[in-house]
């Protein structure tokens, strides 16, 4: 499935923040974790938990996975998110997809920069106010100001605001 | 088209009963449509119905059940922020209020349930709140209206006639009981003989009445005399009794002139007078405030400046512009109504904006009321440095959609005319705006007022995320940006 987990992802965050869900689920897959986790830094999900079909209880959202994964349990784990609210308003507002299974969108750490300081490279738009950029490098999923910091560009993932 | 329509699937089923021997006698006894009958509801497409609303496969948690937005938080936050008095609070208001008001406190306290104020009141902490919360302790005379404290007129009171209204001086008069002149004054019914004293002046006989009359005339005359002659003895002594210029005056001024026994009156307007007097109505206006300082004589900005609050010097130093003026008409049976629809923007070029749209058949009238009502509605617009916005802001409204976005110092404002104008008159000096679809002229005015209206706050931003947030900008110039 590849980027395409992504492209579901992003849209199903969106719709979730709209219908002010507190708590949804993703399928448990690498890529996802990954970009889940630098949400998380980024502040954007208040809780990342690998669990089973059923949400998990409140007390075990602080815990990375309810159970540990077992051939025998792993085609039925998810990833259970939760969403932030501040004042009412959902601290995700747009979640969109960049890279797309039929096009993928690659940056170089300057191509970044640029994108990070608010100027177009190619077909991504630079970055306003209250936007981030998550980035898939070598060196995992980061979002795009960790990037520049470790100096590494990487397939452009969705920009979140 | 593989399904079989209703009356198909019956014939179908019916055929089917009639082919199989035992069946056919079970297909008599029940009704024949019973085993089809939800398919009589028309389906008017191939796929099957679903029986119930699609769920989803992984149940979702609503953030009002995991307590983000619940019940119990607002009720904790009522209870703390709006608590019941105590008993010693209310001993207290009873030694402060009377009976009948603590009722009333009791009454309110009643009637507004806190939950309410918890949800839709709000304690407002932003810089442009009223610098007080007001608990009506004391009236406001521009907001409030005066208390009318005197009892209500004497509806049968009458103007005085000429021996009512000397009798009424004497009454005054004799307040001042340690005067020469007054005091010991003999009335008219101390010169009539004693069987005509207890009855009424109308019913004397005439000449009792004349001869009266005549004496207590010579009366008073003697009585001014000798104090005329005491006034020129006394000279040096000063006049330490008697009713001073003061008192004179307050008798000219405020003495009632009715049979109502000098009662104090709410208004100025005597009563029975129409409220307006026919043939005099607008003839004369009302008296104009001072404070105006001759800006306001015609009264136009009188109602404004008790809305708002500004003065008319500050009125007059707002920035106003007509930006759109349409007509558009009523149609009627009679035929069509033209009218003028105008909008107005206002500001004071230091981050207030307004808008005002009003219509009248009459193209300055409406101008005017637009005028006015933008003034009215100005209101605070958050600029990045006094010069830009924060970051970017989009509105649609129907099919136009505008995009304002921040730029740099000294970009200037490259957007069209009417935001233009707009931007000016906020003090916004720095900008660019696109609009990509529909730039219908009002549409694209309403939302760029939303649009500047509605930035996002970046503190809100980094609140929401947890992070802290600092201005390269103005770290970089050390904090001398404007």
């Amino acid at each position: 499935m590849g980027i395409l987990t992504i492209t579901n992802t992003c849209s199903h965050l969106q719709n979730a923040t709209r219908a002010r869900l507190g708590l949804t689920s993703v399928p448990n897959t690498k890529y996802n974790l990954r970009l889940a986790l630098a949400m998380h830094r980024a502040g954007l999900l208040s809780s990342v938990t690998r669990g089973g079909p059923s949400p998990p209880p409140t007390e075990a959202l602080s815990l990375l996975e309810t159970e540990p994964v077992t051939s025998a349990n792993v085609a039925t784990r998810r990833l259970w998110l939760g969403l932030k609210y501040w004042n009412n308003e959902p601290v995700i507002r747009k979640v969109q997809p960049i890279s797309r299974p039929s096009r993928l969108v690659t940056a170089t750490a300057q191509e970044l920069g640029r994108v990070a300081r608010g100027f177009p490279v190619g077909s991504i738009k630079g970055l306003t106010l209250g936007e981030t950029l998550f980035v898939s490098t070598d060196r995992g999923v980061l979002e795009v100001r960790e990037a520049l910091e470790r100096k590494v560009g990487g397939l452009v993932l969705c920009r979140v605001s | 088209m593989s399904v079989a329509r209703p009356a198909a699937r019956r014939l179908i089923s019916g055929r089917l009963a009639a082919a199989v021997p035992g069946a056919a006698a079970a297909a008599a006894a029940t009704p024949s449509t019973a085993p089809c009958q939800h398919v009589f509801a028309h389906q008017f497409h191939s796929s099957a119905a679903m029986a119930a609303r699609r769920r989803p496969r992984f149940a979702n948690v609503r953030a009002a059940d995991m307590g983000i937005m619940s019940e119990k938080q607002i009720d904790q936050f009522t209870q703390e922020k709006f608590p019941k008095y105590t008993d010693e609070e209310l001993a207290l208001l009873r030694t402060k209020y009377s009976p009948e008001q603590i009722a009333a406190l009791e009454a309110g306290e009643a009637a507004i349930n806190p939950r309410d104020l918890t949800i839709q009141g709000r304690l407002r902490v932003d810089p442009y709140r009223v610098p007080y919360i007001d608990d009506f302790a004391e009236s406001q005379p521009v907001i409030d209206k005066r208390p009318q404290n005197k009892p209500p007129p004497d509806p049968h009171a009458r103007f005085m006639n000429m021996d009512e209204f000397t009798e009424d001086l004497i009454n005054w008069a004799d307040q001042f009981t340690t005067g020469d002149v007054t005091g010991t004054l003999k009335r008219l019914e101390d010169f009539v003989p004693d069987e005509y004293k207890k009855t009424p002046e109308g019913r004397w006989p005439g000449e009792v009445r004349a001869q009266a009359h005549k004496d207590f005339q010579r009366y008073l005359q003697t009585e001014v005399d000798k104090q005329k002659q005491n006034k020129g003895v006394e000279q040096e002594a000063p006049d330490s009794s008697g009713p001073t210029d003061a008192d004179v005056l307050q008798y000219i001024l405020e003495r009632s002139a009715m049979t109502d026994n000098n009662l104090q009156s709410n208004s100025a307007l005597a009563l029975g007078l129409p409220d307006k007097v026919p043939g005099v109505s607008g003839l004369y206006k009302n008296a104009i405030d001072p404070e105006d300082a001759g800006l306001d004589d015609i009264g136009m900005y009188q109602d404004l400046k008790k809305r708002t609050g500004m003065s008319v010097k500050q009125i007059l130093a707002v920035n106003v512009r007509r930006l759109l003026t349409r007509w558009v008409s009523n149609q009627t049976r009679l035929g069509k109504v033209r009218s003028c629809w105008v909008m107005c923007v206002a500001g004071n070029g230091d981050g207030w904006l307004g808008l005002g749209e009003a219509k009248s058949t009459e193209p300055s009238v409406a101008t005017l009321k637009a005028r006015l009502l933008a003034i009215q509605n100005m209101r605070p617009i958050r600029r990045y440095e006094k010069r830009t916005i924060y970051g970017e802001s989009e509105v649609k409204i129907s099919g136009t959609i505008v995009k304002l976005m921040a730029r740099p110092p000294g970009f200037g404002l490259r957007v069209s005319h009417r935001i233009f104008e707009m931007c000016r008159a906020a003090g916004i000096y720095d900008l660019s705006a696109r609009m990509p679809r529909s730039r219908n002229p009002m549409n694209s005015i309403k939302a760029t007022f939303q649009a500047l209206c509605n930035q996002r706050d970046p503190e809100e931003i980094a609140m929401g995320r947890g992070k802290k947030m600092v201005d390269a900008r103005k770290v970089y110039y050390g904090g001398a940006v404007f």
